[in-house]
C-alpha cells in the first residue's frame, strides 16, 4: 500500500475492520464450509449422474446460495461492527471526525472482502469442476457476489443493533429465507435468496425456473436496493444510537 | 476557571436505564485546567463521561462542548481527546499502528510523526513491535493516553487513567495532566481514589449515586469530609470504664461496648486521637488499639449524599 493510500481514513478503517473479523478460527471453520462447495462439485463430476446439469445446479442453488454464502456473510458481517461494539473498541473509530456513512461503508467492505474469497470463490470453483459449462460458473459468480453484497449490508447493521446477532441472523435465514419465501409467492418477492437464485437461474438458463422465481431484473435490483437501504440504516444507527 | 465561555457545560443532565437512574440533575461547567471527577465505583462517572463524549444520549438535560452538542457534530471530535475506561484495544496492532490509526482518522498531515510524539509523551517505546495483547494494564493505560493526545486536543476526557499504573508512572501521569492544564487545555480526569485526586491539586467534582454532591477546590472538599462524624473502634482491657471516661471527658459524642470493644462516635477525630490515651490513663485502662470504621471513600460519599 502506498503512503498516500495508507494514510487514507476510509482505507485504514477497512483494513482494521477486515483484520479484526478475519480471525483464524472463523477462517478455518468457514473455509471448511467453502471447501464443501468444491467437494460437492467434484462429487457431481465423478458420480456423473444422469441429469448432471440438475445436480450441478443443486450445488450452486441448494448449497451455495441458500447455505454457504448467507451463513458466511452472517458470521463475518455481523462481526464487522458487532465485535468492536461488544468489546468496546468501536469507540476508537467512532470518536473520530469520520462520517458515520464512511464507518458503515468500511465495515460493509471489510465483510465483502472476506466473504468473497471464503464463500464465492469456492462456489465458483465448485460450479466449474462440475464440468457443465461456463453459464453455471457465471451464474454462481453473479449470484454469489450479489448475495454477498446484500447479506453483508443487512448483517452489518444487525451486528451493530442487536446482541446475539448470529442467533437472530440464523433465525431470519431459516424462517424467512428458507421457509416463508419458499412457500409464499408474495414473500418471495422480498427475499434475498429468491432474488439471487432467480438471477443465477436466469444466467445459467436453468429450466424449469425455480419455484416462486422473480424476473432477472428484479433479482438484480431488489438486493441492490436492500444493500443501499441497509447501509443507510446502519449509518443512521451509528449516528443516532449509543456506542458501547 | 477562565472568564471566557467554559469548555464544557453540563446542564440538568439525567440518564436512566429503565427504572435505574444512573445520573440525576447534574449541572456543572468546566474550563481550562485540571478538573477531577471523584466518585466511588458505580457512582455514574463513566456514564457521565460517555455522555460528555457523545457516546450516549442523555435522557434529560444538555451537554455543550465548545458551545456545541457533541452528538450533533462529529467534527467536534477533532478538539477532544478521550481515554475510555475499558481495557480492550485492537489487540493485534502494535502501539505505533494503534496510535497512527488515531492520527490518520483525525486526518493529521503527518500521522507517523504525530504518533511518535504522542508515544514519547507517555514514555512508551515506538520501536516496540509486540502486539497490544502482550501489554500489561499499565501499558494499556499509556497507550490509551497516547491515542487521546495524538491530535493535540483542547479538551481531554480521561476515565480512570491512573488505574493499573505503578507509583512512578502515576506520578509522571499526574505531572503530565498538570502540564497539559497549565498549557491552557481542559483536562477532566475521573478517579475513585481520594488520595489520587488530592495530588491533581485541582478543582473537584464529587459524584455519588448519580448526583453531583460537592464541587470546589480539593481543600474545601477535604474540609467538608473531615467535618463529618466519625466512628471508631477502641480496644482496651477495661471497656466499660474507658467508655464512661470518654463520654464524661466529652471527647466522644457517643460510646457503647460491644463484644469487648468500644464503638465511639466523635465529631472531631483528630482531637479524639490526641486525647484518648490520656483518658485511658486516667481510667487506669490499657489502650490496645484505635481503628477508624468509616475511613473508606464509600463512607465519605455516603455522608456527603446524606448531608444534602
Amino acid at each position: 500500500m502506498s503512503t498516500a493510500l495508507a494514510a487514507n481514513p476510509g482505507l485504514r478503517l477497512w483494513s482494521v475492520l477486515t483484520s479484526s473479523i478475519a480471525t483464524r478460527a472463523r477462517l478455518l471453520a468457514l473455509g471448511a464450509l467453502g471447501l464443501g462447495a468444491v467437494l460437492l462439485g467434484v462429487g457431481v463430476r465423478v458420480a456423473n449422474p444422469t441429469d448432471r446439469a440438475q445436480a450441478a445446479w443443486s450445488v450452486v442453488n441448494g448449497y451455495g446460495l441458500s447455505l454457504l454464502v448467507p451463513v458466511v456473510a452472517l458470521v463475518f458481517a455481523s462481526a464487522s461492527l458487532g465485535d468492536p461494539s461488544e468489546d468496546g473498541t468501536l469507540v476508537y473509530l467512532w470518536l473520530r471526525p469520520v462520517p458515520r456513512w464512511q464507518l458503515a461503508l468500511s465495515a460493509f467492505a471489510a465483510s465483502v472482502t472476506v466473504v468473497a474469497p471464503i464463500a464465492v470463490a469456492p462456489l465458483v470453483v465448485g460450479a466449474a469442476v462440475t464440468g457443465t459449462g461456463w453459464r453455471l460458473v457465471a451464474s454462481s459468480a453473479a449470484g454469489g457476489m450479489l448475495a454477498t453484497v446484500a447479506y453483508s449490508a443487512v448483517f452489518c447493521g444487525l451486528g451493530l443493533r442487536v446482541r446475539r446477532a448470529l442467533a437472530w441472523g440464523l433465525a431470519y435465514l431459516l424462517i424467512w429465507e428458507e421457509a416463508v419465501a419458499r412457500i409464499s409467492h408474495g414473500a418471495a418477492r422480498v427475499s434475498l435468496f429468491v432474488s439471487t437464485r432467480s438471477l443465477a437461474a436466469s444466467i445459467a438458463r436453468h429450466t424449469p425456473p425455480p419455484r416462486n422465481s422473480v424476473s432477472a431484473v428484479t433479482g438484480l435490483v431488489f438486493p441492490l436496493v436492500v444493500t443501499v437501504v441497509a447501509l443507510a440504516v446502519t449509518a443512521r444507527s451509528l449516528d443516532r444510537g449509543e456506542v458501547t | 476557571m477562565s472568564a471566557a465561555r467554559p469548555t464544557l457545560q453540563v446542564t440538568k443532565l439525567a440518564k436512566w436505564f429503565g427504572s435505574v437512574v444512573a445520573l440525576s440533575d447534574v449541572s456543572f461547567d468546566v474550563g481550562p485546567g485540571v478538573t477531577a471527577l471523584l466518585g466511588p465505583n458505580g457512582a455514574g462517572k463513566s456514564t457521565l463521561f460517555r455522555i460528555l463524549c457523545g457516546l450516549a444520549n442523555p435522557s434529560q438535560g444538555t451537554v455543550r462542548i465548545f458551545g456545541e452538542d457533541p452528538r450533533a457534530n462529529p467534527a467536534i471530535a477533532r478538539r477532544i481527546g478521550i481515554a475510555p475506561q475499558q481495557e480492550r484495544l485492537f489487540e493485534r496492532q502494535t502501539i505505533v499502528e494503534f496510535v497512527t490509526l488515531a492520527a490518520i482518522l483525525h486526518r493529521l498531515p503527518d500521522p507517523a510523526a504525530a504518533a511518535a510524539r504522542a508515544i514519547e509523551t507517555v514514555e512508551m517505546d515506538p520501536a516496540d513491535k509486540r502486539p497490544l495483547s502482550a501489554y500489561s494494564k499499565g501499558m494499556r493505560q499509556r497507550v490509551k493516553l497516547a491515542q487521546a493526545l495524538v491530535h493535540d486536543p483542547e479538551l481531554l476526557v480521561l476515565d480512570e487513567p491512573l488505574e493499573g499504573l505503578d507509583p512512578r508512572q502515576r506520578l509522571r501521569a499526574i505531572e503530565l495532566f498538570g502540564r497539559l492544564g497549565q498549557e491552557g487545555r481542559t483536562v477532566v480526569v475521573s478517579s475513585h481514589v481520594l488520595d489520587e485526586v488530592e495530588r491533581f491539586g485541582s478543582r473537584i467534582l464529587v459524584i455519588a449515586q448519580g448526583r453531583l454532591v460537592a464541587e470546589g477546590p480539593f481543600s474545601a472538599i477535604r474540609d467538608l469530609m473531615d467535618d463529618r462524624p466519625r466512628h471508631l473502634r477502641v480496644g482496651t482491657d477495661r471497656p466499660p470504664a474507658l467508655a464512661a471516661g470518654l463520654l464524661s471527658s466529652e471527647v466522644a459524642n457517643g460510646a457503647h461496648v460491644k463484644d469487648g470493644w468500644i464503638e465511639v462516635e466523635t465529631s472531631d477525630a483528630p482531637a479524639f486521637r490526641r486525647r484518648v490515651a490520656g483518658v485511658a490513663r486516667d481510667c487506669d485502662a490499657r489502650l490496645l488499639e484505635v481503628i477508624a470504621l468509616d475511613e473508606d471513600l464509600e463512607s465519605v460519599f455516603a455522608y456527603l449524599v446524606g448531608g444534602r
